[in-house]
């Protein structure tokens, strides 16, 4: 028996699966509240006796919104001298070109808490000068001293050495034993201070309350006789122990969005995507009530990135590549001083949350317009347990857009709904095309509590080849969690020219990054089953890299010019261009250890005879842009392998109700996915 | 077909559409920008973005902006009218691409090639898509396009005025060849070009494409309504601001080429009703050095300003220049004419930014922030191979930024000019290039004070590792430096200081350097940026204010009781 706990803004979700039956079963708790107690609420409520279960998967949103609330714990940094104010210089660019009033944001740690102690390292590792270890002392006792709980380290030109870093932190073990403590070559070998240094703080920053948050945990899973793994998503997609997560919490950026990408890489698998001809690439929607997580499969591999920033905050670390557009149900419609209709990106959140809800809502939210046009049944809300008040909505809508733009209320209803798809699809075709694909060369996968009332229409603005939505859509995100495997990334900046390199070169630099790590690789028991390498590269003279895989060819080859061949082609795939003839460099070493785990295995559903007529549970008529349709509303859990229907249509289940075109065909598949398809 | 029912259907509700169709070409230049940043090869495009990008109406009426450097999106506009004049609208043919850099029509220098394309529909021209970006080379005097010293633009590099590269899709060879044979580095230009190329191709297909959904006339309507907007919004701001002439002024330090000479800037701003009138009289006539700056690209920063004085956050259109005149007497530092020198144009257009702000401050003290550090920046180069190592390296420096009503401003900041542009992390200029830096802090003390400070500037302090290495500085606004506004204080200059704490200590101001040293190994160097001008009365600091720069070290407490009346 496996279990996942994944925490997201409204509700934490909570999947049981029984791999010898294959059978699923969910539960959602409103995520209000303190979170262990939620956790613990949950899984109390799956009936079930924790010492059966052998493993739990948890992604947590604890890492981020510390970050977003700013209300982490108080860090001391100690530099190397000279460079203390690096934190708060940072990289001096104005993102916000027209905004004249543009500031950084506020270093985590202020300047007094900021120490600098003599000693200095070149480029290649070189000791120029000592660690001053008086100086080092004194500057934790200082920092001490000060009240701070955690201290952070971060030395010039320690990915390449972590020498210095190592011995100060020992400095202050020694000197502050009560306090954390956190060096940057623990957390990221890669250069660039400013960036490096960020990390490193974040990651103090986090700490003490992660550190809080799974001890309680494990301690309570403990008492109530759990045994098996405890184990955390990561920003990677990769799972790791609750253990390692302490020490690492600035690898949990992306931990809750993360599951329902893993899971659509897997649903892919489960419906032979990746073997089949054509179409072999994914798009990921979660569509939540306030933004909308986008993320590409690309031939069944999440594309990922090794750096991203949170409120402007950079951090070094591997990471799913998710772009997040503030546009969902909750956005809310308004009307600029120029009298443009606007959405977003505000949001009505889940608190008052949108006027149907009748929770103090008085703005029109995405969600009112969608009750008003008959998409959302206002007595079958999250199937009966909540009812939506649709005049209110109505009202709104009339008296704040209509009105002011000359509409009737269903123009107005229709024109909100339309703007906020084709902003959607704007924001996903740009993120498409930025990173060199075309959507149309996408299959699409949507999921979350919204996906079903977006799907359609993104399908066809985007011309997408198919959309998939999964079964219990909402709680898919909480699925994909079972679906990871374990994964460390060692990274190691180590500039060298590719031309005059052989393969025995590279492969020494790869053994000598491992055999610093070993330790860590064997630790972490399920981590033996692979390890891939990797190498940023780039032409001689340039700043951006492009990561490429090293082949175990690569490491026995005379020299390196199949790796600067497959260098050239990602380049041309990602800048469009290449230089054969121009030298290249490797600037960064990845190595990555995965522990493959055992998917779980989805019941398929028995082929049936019965049409899809039977899962109908009647009509109602819903206003598209084009007019008045009278929609077939179907009963998802009675729809069976094989049923097919074409909209436009309604399908209606617990968590999740999804709307069908006009000119789109459903078919159900084995696994009881709807498989949406339109001609193009 | 439903969905082709769909997809041809008449614009809905016009207000929706008017929206859905201002949202798709702000997305469609945003879609050129991802196709030219990935496709570039100058690493000036894709990783300093100094470029601009935008859509124009078939009247060259802007209708959607990328990003990219502010001015260079506003000049886009008024270089495509030029061209239309030049051309004629009727002989634009399908297929065609069109270079431009004449700084008098383009606004800038040479460097800063326009690339543009008609879009056709239906067999009609419906708009241009157009890329002003940085050339790697243009084959002046100097490599990359910033010479220093040029007296007359014939010395900048090739200039041409809107010449067919494509001719309806065919290349038009022999031009490709002279430019590719003039420039230093052919094979960046070539592929610069392809890239803008493309960039612009992208632009055109999204604009057909929303043609075919929505009818040409709709989109043309839709723009309409949409400049009407903007338009009528910035007339309302407008109208907020006080009636009157209110006037700043202040002095360059030098033009390049003549030595001693202060050159005058001069603004005056009319508030008339919903209408500005910004006029440049009295700044002085084209100067012998390089620093001119064409009326062009003057009105560019001024509609820049006031739009970012206005409404920062919304994209830019032609509905936002209708309420706005620029004038200037003919042929002067801001109104250049063939054939002054422009090549190091970006000291003043930084100037003409900030003044703007400074005359508006009495009226909108809310709107303007007090003055910021100034262009400051440096190179390093040995070029000699029989002399060591041949490298380059330089860059613009972060300064401070000018206080405003509510803050302090900004610490460690790049220069409004250069927009998105970051600086080179220390371990990255240490794993390239034959030097060291040795401290990277805080400017303390280089701010002027106020209610609010200005934001420090910064010091980068270097050591030399290799012999024989000269240096170039970039440096401005030093007499007159970067001014406060409502009580607060300038503050200062910024300095160049080589050999410090040695006999031969030298420190360099207001002169630039060019081909100064040589450099040994082990010789030391301090960059030090100023900061920015202060805003409101120092006695009205926030004492709260006052004790987190005590307790952080930015200020002495003999300074906070002296300048800022703290008694504590």
């Amino acid at each position: 028996m496996r279990l996942s706990v994944d925490v997201g803004g409204t509700f934490v979700d909570f999947v049981k699966f029984d791999d010898s039956t294959g059978e699923i079963t969910i539960e959602k708790v409103p995520s209000s509240g303190k979170l262990a107690d939620q956790f613990m609420d949950g899984v109390g409520r799956l009936n079930l006796e924790l010492k059966d279960v052998e493993t739990i998967v948890h992604g947590s949103t604890l890492v981020i919104n510390t970050i977003v609330q700013e209300r982490g714990a108080k860090v001391g940094l100690i530099t190397t001298h000279g460079f203390r104010d690096v934190l708060e210089l940072g990289r001096g660019n104005r993102p916000e070109i027209y905004n004249l009033f543009y500031k950084q944001p506020t270093p985590l740690v202020p300047r007094y808490l900021r120490y600098e102690v003599a000693e200095r390292l070149d480029a290649q590792g070189e000791v120029l000068t000592q660690l001053d270890e008086a100086q080092a002392r004194q500057a934790v006792r200082d920092l001490a001293a000060q009240g701070v709980d955690a201290i952070a380290i971060c030395f010039l030109h320690a990915y390449a050495n972590p020498a210095h870093e190592q011995q100060m932190k020992k400095i202050v073990q020694e000197e502050f034993p009560d306090g954390l403590v956190c060096i940057s070559s623990d957390i990221v070998r890669e250069f660039r201070e400013f960036e490096r240094t960020s990390t490193t703080v974040i990651n103090a920053y986090t700490q003490p309350q992660v550190d809080k948050y799974l001890t309680e945990l494990e301690a309570r899973l403990t008492a109530e006789n759990y045994s098996g793994s405890f184990n955390i998503m990561q920003s990677s997609g990769g799972i790791t122990s609750a253990q390692n997560a302490k020490i690492a919490p600035v690898r949990m950026i992306q931990s809750g969005p993360a599951g329902g990408v893993i899971g659509a890489v897997e649903l892919g698998e489960a419906i032979g995507l990746y073997q089949a001809e054509g179409i072999k690439n994914l798009v990921s929607a979660d569509v939540g009530g306030t933004t909308f997580d986008v993320a590409l499969i690309v031939d069944g591999q999440a594309l990922e990135k090794s750096s991203e920033k949170i409120n402007r905050r950079p951090i070094l670390q591997p990471s799913i590549d998710i772009v997040s557009i503030g546009a969902g149900g909750g956005s809310i419609a308004w009307i600029d001083p120029e009298g443009g209709l606007r959405i977003g990106p505000h949001s009505a959140q889940a608190d008052p949350g949108p006027i149907c809800f009748g929770l103090g809502g008085t703005e029109p939210t995405v969600t009112d317009a969608q009750v008003v046009l008959g998409y959302l049944d206002p007595e079958y809300y999250l199937g009966k347990r909540m009812k939506l008040d649709k005049q209110a909505a109505a009202n709104a809508i009339e008296e704040q857009i209509a009105q002011p733009l000359g509409l009737t209320l269903i123009e107005a209803a229709n024109g909100i709904i339309h703007l906020t798809n084709m902003n959607m699809a704007l924001a996903m075709r740009q993120m498409t095309i930025e990173r060199g694909y075309d959507p149309r060369e996408f299959s699409f996968v949507c999921f979350g509590g919204g996906g079903g009332l977006f799907v359609s229409a993104l399908l066809e603005e985007l011309e997408m080849k198919e959309a998939i939505v999964p079964l219990n859509p909402a709680i898919f995100s909480a699925w994909g969690l079972l679906n990871a495997d374990y994964r460390e990334d060692f990274n190691r900046t180590t500039v060298f020219d590719l031309v005059g390199m052989t393969g025995n070169d590279l492969s020494a630099a790869f053994d000598k990054l491992q055999d610093s790590e070993q330790s860590q690789i064997t630790n972490n028991q399920p981590l033996a089953t692979s390890l891939q390498r990797f190498a940023d590269c780039r032409y001689a003279g340039q700043e951006h890299t492009v990561t490429v895989p090293v082949l175990d060819e690569d490491l026995t080859a005379d020299d390196l010019s199949r790796l600067k061949q497959r260098f050239d082609t990602a380049h041309e795939h990602a800048y469009a261009h290449a230089l054969p003839d121009h030298p290249a460099e490797v600037v960064n070493l990845r190595l990555r250890a995965l522990g493959v785990t055992t998917k779980p295995q989805l019941k398929k559903m028995a082929q049936t005879t019965t049409t899809a007529t039977n899962a109908q549970k009647g009509s109602r008529t819903v206003y598209f842009d084009s007019g008045p349709a009278e929609c077939a509303v179907y009963d998802r859990a009675k729809l069976a392998a094989g049923n097919s229907f074409d909209g436009p249509a309604i399908v209606e289940e617990w968590t999740s109700t999804i709307l069908i075109r006009p000119g789109q065909m459903v078919s159900v598949d084995e696994f009881g996915n709807l498989r949406i398809v339109q001609e193009l | 077909m439903d969905k082709l029912k769909y997809k041809q259907l008449k614009p809905m509700i016009d207000p929706i559409t008017t929206q859905v169709i201002r949202n798709a070409l702000v997305a469609a230049a945003k879609e050129m920008q991802a196709t030219l940043v990935k496709t570039a090869h100058n690493p000036l495009i894709y990783e300093v973005q100094d470029f601009g990008i935008a859509m124009t109406n078939a009247q060259g009426e802007l209708i959607a902006e990328g990003s990219g450097l502010p001015g260079f999106l506003a000049c886009i506009p008024p270089s495509i009218q030029a061209g239309i004049a030049k051309i004629g609208l009727e002989n634009f043919n399908d297929g065609d691409v069109y270079l431009t850099n004449e700084p008098y029509d383009t606004g800038t220098h040479i460097s800063d090639t326009l690339v543009y394309t008609p879009v056709f529909f239906d067999g009609q021209v419906v708009a241009f898509s157009a890329i002003m970006a940085h050339w790697a080379d243009m084959g002046g005097a100097v490599s990359s396009g910033w010479c220093t010293w040029s007296t007359t633009i014939h010395q900048e590099g090739l200039i041409f005025s809107h010449l067919k590269l494509y001719d309806a899709g065919t290349l038009n060879r022999p031009l490709y060849d002279l430019i590719l044979k003039n420039v230093r580095y052919p094979d960046i230009v070539e592929g610069d070009l392809h890239a803008k190329i493309a960039a612009c191709h992208t632009g055109t297909r999204r604009v057909q494409a929303l043609c075919k959904r929505y009818g040409a006339n709709s989109i043309n309507d839709a723009m309409q309504t949409v400049f009407d907007q903007a338009e009528k919004r910035m007339r309302r701001e407008i109208e907020a601001m006080p009636d009157g002439t209110y006037t700043a002024e202040t002095y360059m330090d030098y033009d390049g080429v003549v030595h001693g000479e202060l050159r005058k800037i001069s603004v005056t701003v009319n508030i008339s009703g919903d209408e500005m009138h910004i006029d440049w009289t009295g700044t002085c006539e084209a100067t012998v050095g390089p620093i001119n700056h064409p009326l062009v690209g003057t009105e560019a920063l001024c509609i820049t300003m006031l739009k970012s004085l206005t409404m920062p956050d919304d994209p830019m259109n032609h509905g936002h220049y209708r309420p706005l005149t620029v004038t200037a007497p003919p042929n002067t530092m801001v109104s250049a004419e063939y054939p002054a020198p422009c090549d190091s144009y970006g000291y003043v257009a930084e100037m003409i930014v900030h003044l703007i702000s400074r005359a508006l401050a009495p009226v909108l003290p809310e709107r303007c922030p007090a003055c910021s550090y100034q262009m400051a920046a440096f190179q390093f180069y040995q070029t000699d191979p029989h002399k060591g190592d041949v490298f380059t390296y330089g860059e613009p420096l972060d300064g401070g930024g000018g206080a405003f009503h509510t803050d302090d401003g900004a610490t460690g900041i790049m220069f409004l000019g250069n927009g998105d542009a970051p600086n080179v992390p220390v371990e990255v200029v240490e794993t390239r290039y034959p030097v060291r830096v040795t401290r990277y802090a805080i400017n303390v003390g280089s701010e002027g004070v106020g209610k609010f400070r200005g934001g420090m500037g910064i010091i980068r302090d270097y050591e030399v590792l290799t012999n024989n290495v000269l240096i170039q500085t970039s440096n401005e606004n030093t007499q007159y430096p970067p001014w406060g506004l409502n009580g607060g204080s300038e503050s200062g200059a910024s300095k160049f200081v080589f050999w410090p704490g040695t006999d031969k200590e030298e420190t360099y101001v207001t002169e630039r350097v060019s081909d100064y040293g040589p450099f040994h190994i082990g010789d030391k160097l301090s960059f030090q940026t100023t900061g920015g001008g202060g805003w409101g009365d120092p006695k009205e600091r926030d004492p709260k204010m006052i004790e987190d720069d005590l307790q952080n070290g930015l200020i002495t407490l003999k300074q906070a009781q002296e300048l800022y009346g703290y008694s504590k």
